[in-house]
């Protein structure tokens, strides 16, 4: 699981839960992978992402090093800072551990680098 | 431009379905549709109900890395072949197990979905093993009208959901519901195969 896709994935569903977002991380097994690097492909997805969540997720992995707490202005023309958000979002993977539910503390475990997010007829 | 069908070995996969006629056609859909999904710049892609993974396979190998490609499936075997298919062809995939794209948040640039068309009884529609693969309750839409009626939450303003149907789905009757909601629909590519004939539709939003 990239840490991209920890920054789309929700909880809602869950039956009473309302927000089930961002979705705490518990890695026992973080690796991080090369992929090519494409400036205009990370320019588009950064409005798509939240990102403080994306930001904490990194912190929490251990792996934010100098990822910016916030996206600079004309960020599309900064390479620098686009290198960085194009690590965190899709270099650093969780092969093993859980994604928790912020609100009801259901979890959700990692192996092999897929999350399961399915639920139980009686939890939805 | 042609499009190859991607690397898979699903040996140790009895339980996924193996990629068929339908899959083939869907593929040669994506190949016909080309130039329009490459201008278009799609951003974030998703593949419901991947199976083996060769569609979205098939997609990443077009778009390469202008786009991120999201899948689902509701088999965890399936999860695992696809995680394989990707290494198989070097393409990153970001496979979740989930039903449809419920826990996912973001609307989609692309969505693929070959559905469980085959018309069955209802009673068939259980669990996660093969039959999901397939069964598709009476006149094969249970699971694709389900994606039908929430596609306007999940596809964004500029999106397109390639749909694969077979005609005893009553296509008149979803372009109908479909257009009722605002949404275009177009016919990409058909074909007739022994007991059955196969479309893919694309649906935009118009």
């Amino acid at each position: 699981m990239k840490l991209l896709t920890h920054n789309m994935l929700t909880s809602k569903c869950v039956k009473g839960v309302n927000v089930g977002y961002p979705l705490t991380i518990n890695a026992s097994d973080v690796r991080v992978a090369d992929v090519d690097f494409n400036p205009d492909f990370i320019s588009r997805l950064i409005p798509k992402i939240d990102w403080p969540v994306l930001y904490n997720a990194a912190e929490s992995l251990g792996h934010v090093e100098d990822l910016p707490k916030e996206t600079p202005v004309n960020y599309e023309n900064n390479e620098e800072f686009l290198k960085k958000a194009h690590r965190a979002l899709l270099e650093v993977e969780v092969v093993h551990g859980e994604l928790v539910c912020p609100e009801s503390g259901r979890k959700f475990p990692i192996n092999n680098g897929i999350p399961n997010m399915l639920l139980n007829e009686d939890e939805v | 431009m042609s499009l190859q069908t991607p690397l898979y070995n699903l040996n140790d996969f009895p339980d996924v379905y193996e990629p068929s006629e339908d899959t083939h056609l869907f593929i040669d859909a994506l190949e016909k549709d080309m130039k329009h999904i490459i201008n278009s710049k799609p951003t974030l892609a998703c593949e419901i109900g991947c199976g083996s993974g060769v569609l979205i396979a098939a997609l990443a190998k077009i778009l390469k890395s202008t786009c991120c490609y999201f899948c689902t499936d509701i088999n965890p075997k399936a999860c695992i072949a696809t995680t394989r298919t990707a290494k198989m062809n070097k393409v990153p995939l970001e496979c979740t197990r989930m039903d449809l794209t419920t826990n996912l948040k973001c609307k989609f640039d692309i969505i693929l979905f070959n559905p469980p068309y085959v018309l069955t009884e209802e009673l068939e529609i259980f669990g996660c093993g093969l039959n999901r693969a397939f069964a598709g309750g009476l006149r094969g839409r249970s699971v694709t009208d389900r994606l039908l009626n929430n596609l306007n939450d999940i596809l964004s303003d500029n999106g397109v959901c390639y749909l694969l149907l077979l005609k005893e789905n009553n296509i008149g009757e979803i372009g109908e519901k479909m257009g009722e909601k605002g949404f275009k629909i177009k016919l990409v590519i058909q074909r007739k195969i022994p007991g059955e004939h196969l479309f893919v539709y694309k649906f935009s939003k118009a």
